[in-house]
C-alpha cells in the first residue's frame, strides 16, 4: 500500500494529474451538470480498482488516507483537470460519519459498499420549514418494534431520483427542551413503498434537486447511527472539512479562465471599462486565493480551521457570480442564448456558467448565515 | 526539515521586529501623534527618526553586505503596517523604499547610504514631474555640469528633508544626483495633504549637485525602487484599515441606539461583516505579494506587476473601510474629534500616492497581457 503522506507534494501531485490525465474519460471532462450513476459508472470503475474512490478516508477502511494538506491538492487537481465527483455523497458525507461515529458492524456493512458503488446515497437534512434552520426538521422517525417509522418531508436533496438510500437527520424526540436535541442521524432505503420522490426542475431546466416524501417508510432501528438524539452535534462536527472546501478558488478559476478566452474571442480587451472590470474580477480570485492559502496552511500543520473560515465562501462564491455576469454582458444580445456560444475554435456555455454560479450563495449555509456567523463567533458582535 | 526551521527562525525574527516597530509607536503616543503633529503644521520629529533608525528600521530590507538587515521586503512590510497602524507621520516608507533602495542599488559605498539607514540624514526622493494631466510621461529635469534644473512633484517628506535624491535627464539618459536642502536656486514648496502631511514641489534653477550614478542602471533601479514602495504602501495601508476596522468594531459593540449597541443589528453586522472579510483579502493578498517580491525568480516585470496587484487592492480596500467606518459611526464620524476621519485621511494620501487603485488595475493587467504575449 503506497504512503502518499510521505510523498512531497509536487510527486503526489504529478501522480495524481498523470493518472486523470490518462484514465478520465474526456467526454466527462467540465461536465456541465450533475451525472446520474449510469453517465460516469465506467470512470468510478477505474477508480475503484485504483483504490483512489475515498481519498479522504482511513486506509484501514479502503481509503487513501490524505492527511489535508494531500487532500487538497487531491481536490485542486481533480478541480483543474475538470474531472467529476460522481455521485460523491457516500464517500462524502455517509463513510465519515460511520467511521467517526458507526459500529463495527455498519463499518463492515456499508463501507465496502460506499466504495463500489453499490449503494448510492442522497443527504436528507433540508425541508420545506428548515433550510437555514435547519434545526427545525420536523420529519418523524418513531420506533416500532425493530424499526423506525418515518413520515415527513425532505427537500433540495440532490440526485435523490438517483439514489438508492438516503441518509437523514430526523427528529426523535419532539419533546426535547431545545429543538438542536431530539434530532437523530438515520440510514434508510429509498426502494420502498413509503418513500416518494419527485424532481424539482430549476432556474437551469435540470433537475438534480428532489423533493422526498415520507408516509409510514421504514427502516431498521440497526441504521441509527451513533447515540439516539446526538444527530445534530454529529452532523455540526461532519462540516469542519466541508467548510475550507467549499471556499476554494477552483469554481471562480475556471470560471474567469472561461470568461477570458471568451471575452478576447469577442474583442472586449478592447473596451477600457471591460479591462477594468475584469481586472477586478482577475484580482479577486487571485487575492482570495491567497487568503485561501492561508487556511491551507492551518490545515496542513495541523491545526483546526475556526469559524473565520466562512469568509473564503462569501467571497469566492460571489467573486464567482461576478464573474459569470461578465461573461453574460460580454456576450451582447447572445447574453440570453441558451447553450454554447461558438468564439474562434472553442465554444463557451455562458448561460450554463451563469446559473452554476447563483445557488452557490445559497447552498452550504447562505451567504447571510455565512455573515451572521462571522459577526456572532468571529467578530463578538451582541444578539 | 531545514527549510521548516529556516522558516520558524524567520517568523521568529519578524515578529520580534514587530514587536518592537509597536513599543516604539506606541510609547511614542500612537495615532494621537497623527492629530497633534498635523496640527502643530505636519513636521516629524527628529528624535522619532533616531528611534526608528536605532530599530533598524531603515535598513531592514538593504543586503547584509551593504549594511542593512537583508530581511527582505516581506519585513519592511510589517513596519510599514505598524506605521500604517498609528499613521505615523515619519516618512518610513518613502525612505526605505525609494531613498534607501535607490542608494543601495545604485550607490552602495558612498557615505549617504549608511547617515541614510542610521537616521542622521533624511533624504526625500523626487523623481515623477508635474505634466498638462497629471503624472508628465517624460523627464524635463535636466542635469549637467553639476547643477540641475526643472521640477519635480509629489515627493513625500520633502519639506524638513536635509537634502533630494533627484532623477533627472542627463547627456547619458537618466541621472541620480543629489542636491542638498538649502542649495542655490532650489525652492521647496509642500502641498498641504487631506491627512496634515504635506506632498513636496521642487524646483531648481542651475542647482548645484552631486552626481551619484548614471545610465542604464538609474532607470533599472528606480523602477525596482517604484515597484518596492508601491508594494511597501499597499502595506501601509492594509495596517491602517486593519486599525480603522478595530475601531469601528469597537464602536459599535458600544454606541447603543433603540436600547442596544447598534451591532446587534443584523444590518449592521452584515456591513461590519463585509469591511472583515475585506480586510482579510488584502492583508492575505499583500503578504503574499511582499513574500513573492523578496523570491529571487520574480524579474523586475513581474514585481511591479506583484505591486501593482498589492496597491490596488490594499487601496480599495482602505477606502472603502474608511468611508464605511465613518458612516458607521454615524454623525461623530464626520467631526474632527473621533479619531476614525483621521484613518479616512490618511487613506486618501495613501492611496493617491503613486496611483491609485484604478491606476494600478490597468497597469496590473497591461502587464499581465504582456507577459503573456511573451510567453
Amino acid at each position: 500500500m503506497t504512503d502518499w503522506n510521505a510523498m512531497t507534494d509536487e510527486n503526489f501531485r504529478r501522480e495524481v494529474h498523470q493518472f486523470f490525465e490518462s484514465e478520465y474519460p474526456e467526454e466527462l471532462r467540465h461536465l456541465p451538470h450533475r451525472p446520474t450513476f449510469a453517465e460516469v459508472a465506467h470512470w468510478h470503475r477505474k477508480l475503484h480498482a485504483k483504490g483512489w474512490v475515498a481519498p479522504a478516508w482511513p486506509a484501514e477502511y479502503g481509503g487513501m488516507g490524505l492527511s489535508a494538506a494531500k487532500l487538497l491538492i487531491f481536490y485542486e487537481e481533480q478541480q483543474r483537470w475538470g474531472v467529476n465527483r460522481g455521485r460523491d455523497m457516500g464517500v462524502q458525507m455517509v463513510g465519515p460519519l460511520i467511521i467517526k461515529f458507526g459500529t463495527q458492524t455498519q463499518k463492515d456493512y456499508w463501507l465496502p459498499r460506499i466504495l463500489s458503488c453499490e449503494d448510492i446515497w442522497c443527504q436528507g437534512y433540508s425541508e420545506p420549514g428548515a433550510g437555514s434552520d435547519l434545526a427545525n426538521l420536523r420529519t418523524r422517525a418513531e420506533i416500532d418494534g425493530d424499526d423506525f417509522v418515518i413520515n415527513g418531508q425532505k427537500i433540495w436533496t440532490t440526485m435523490a431520483h438517483d439514489a438508492t438510500h438516503i441518509f437523514m437527520l430526523v427528529r426523535t424526540d419532539p419533546d426535547a427542551p431545545k429543538k438542536q436535541q431530539g434530532i437523530s442521524f438515520i440510514l434508510a432505503p429509498m426502494d420502498q413503498p413509503g418513500v416518494e420522490v419527485r424532481t424539482i426542475r430549476t432556474l437551469a431546466g435540470e433537475t438534480e434537486f428532489c423533493e422526498v416524501f415520507f408516509d409510514d417508510a421504514r427502516t431498521p432501528r440497526a441504521n441509527l447511527v451513533g447515540e439516539l438524539n446526538k444527530g445534530w452535534t454529529m452532523a455540526k462536527a461532519l462540516l469542519s472539512f466541508e467548510r475550507i472546501f467549499i471556499g476554494s478558488p477552483s469554481l471562480a478559476q475556471n470560471a474567469l479562465g472561461q470568461l477570458e478566452v471568451f471575452a478576447r474571442g469577442r474583442g472586449a480587451f478592447d473596451d477600457p471599462v471591460f479591462r477594468d472590470r475584469f481586472a477586478q474580477a482577475a484580482l479577486d480570485v487571485e487575492d482570495h486565493a491567497a487568503l485561501y492559502s492561508r487556511f491551507a496552511d492551518q490545515l496542513k500543520r495541523g491545526e483546526t480551521l475556526g469559524a473565520d473560515v466562512s469568509m473564503l465562501k462569501i467571497w469566492v462564491t460571489e467573486c464567482f457570480q461576478r464573474i459569470t455576469e461578465l461573461m453574460i454582458e460580454a456576450a451582447g444580445p447572445d447574453g440570453g442564448t441558451i447553450g454554447p456560444l461558438q468564439v474562434g475554435n472553442v465554444s463557451v456555455d455562458v448561460l450554463a456558467s451563469f446559473y452554476k454560479a447563483r445557488p452557490t450563495t445559497i447552498y452550504g449555509g447562505s451567504n447571510e448565515i455565512q455573515r451572521n456567523i462571522l459577526s456572532k463567533a468571529v467578530l463578538g458582535l451582541p444578539g | 526539515m531545514k527549510q521548516t526551521e529556516d522558516n520558524t527562525q524567520d517568523q521568529e525574527d519578524l515578529r520580534l521586529l514587530r514587536e518592537s516597530a509597536q513599543t516604539l509607536f506606541a510609547r511614542a503616543g500612537g495615532s494621537d501623534r497623527a492629530r497633534k503633529l498635523r496640527d502643530a503644521g505636519g513636521r516629524w520629529g527628529d528624535g522619532m527618526i533616531t528611534e526608528l533608525a536605532g530599530a533598524g528600521v531603515f535598513g531592514v530590507a538593504v543586503p547584509e553586505e551593504n549594511g542593512g538587515l537583508g530581511m527582505g521586503l516581506a519585513a519592511a512590510g510589517v513596519l510599514a503596517e505598524e506605521a500604517g497602524r498609528v499613521i505615523a507621520p515619519e516618512p518610513v516608507v518613502a525612505t526605505i523604499g525609494l531613498t534607501i533602495g535607490l542608494l543601495y542599488r545604485l550607490c552602495p559605498d558612498h557615505g549617504m547610504l549608511e547617515k541614510a539607514i542610521g537616521g542622521e540624514t533624511v533624504l526625500a526622493t523626487a523623481w515623477q514631474e508635474r505634466g498638462a494631466a497629471g503624472v508628465a510621461p517624460g523627464r524635463d529635469c535636466r542635469f549637467a555640469g553639476g547643477r540641475l534644473t526643472g521640477a519635480k512633484a509629489w515627493i513625500a517628506g520633502a519639506v524638513g528633508a536635509d537634502g533630494y535624491l533627484v532623477v533627472a535627464e542627463g547627456d547619458g539618459g537618466a541621472v541620480l544626483a543629489y542636491a542638498e536642502a538649502g542649495a542655490a536656486g532650489l525652492n521647496v514648496e509642500g502641498r498641504r495633504q487631506a491627512d496634515g502631511s504635506a506632498l513636496g514641489e521642487l524646483s531648481f534653477s542651475a542647482t548645484p549637485a552631486e552626481l551619484l550614478a548614471e545610465g542604464a542602471a538609474v532607470e533599472a533601479a528606480l523602477a525596482e525602487a517604484v515597484s518596492d514602495t508601491t508594494a511597501l504602501a499597499a502595506a501601509e495601508l492594509v495596517g491602517l484599515s486593519g486599525r480603522a476596522f478595530e475601531i469601528v468594531l469597537d464602536y459599535v459593540k458600544t454606541r447603543e441606539q433603540f436600547d442596544k449597541p447598534i451591532g446587534a443589528f443584523q444590518v449592521i453586522q452584515h456591513r461590519a461583516t463585509d469591511l472583515y472579510v475585506m480586510q482579510e483579502v488584502a492583508h492575505a493578498a499583500v503578504r503574499e505579494v511582499l513574500s513573492s517580491m523578496d523570491r529571487a525568480a520574480a524579474g523586475p516585470q513581474a514585481r511591479a506587476r506583484l505591486a501593482s496587484r498589492a496597491k490596488a487592492r490594499a487601496g480599495a480596500a482602505a477606502k472603502k473601510i474608511t468611508r464605511d467606518a465613518v458612516q458607521l459611526h454615524g454623525a461623530v464620524g464626520y467631526t474632527d474629534e473621533f479619531d476614525i476621519g483621521l484613518f479616512l485621511n490618511r487613506a486618501l494620501v495613501l492611496s493617491a500616492w503613486l496611483g491609485d487603485d484604478t491606476y494600478h488595475r490597468r497597469l496590473w493587467l497591461d502587464a499581465r497581457d504582456k507577459e503573456g504575449a511573451e510567453r
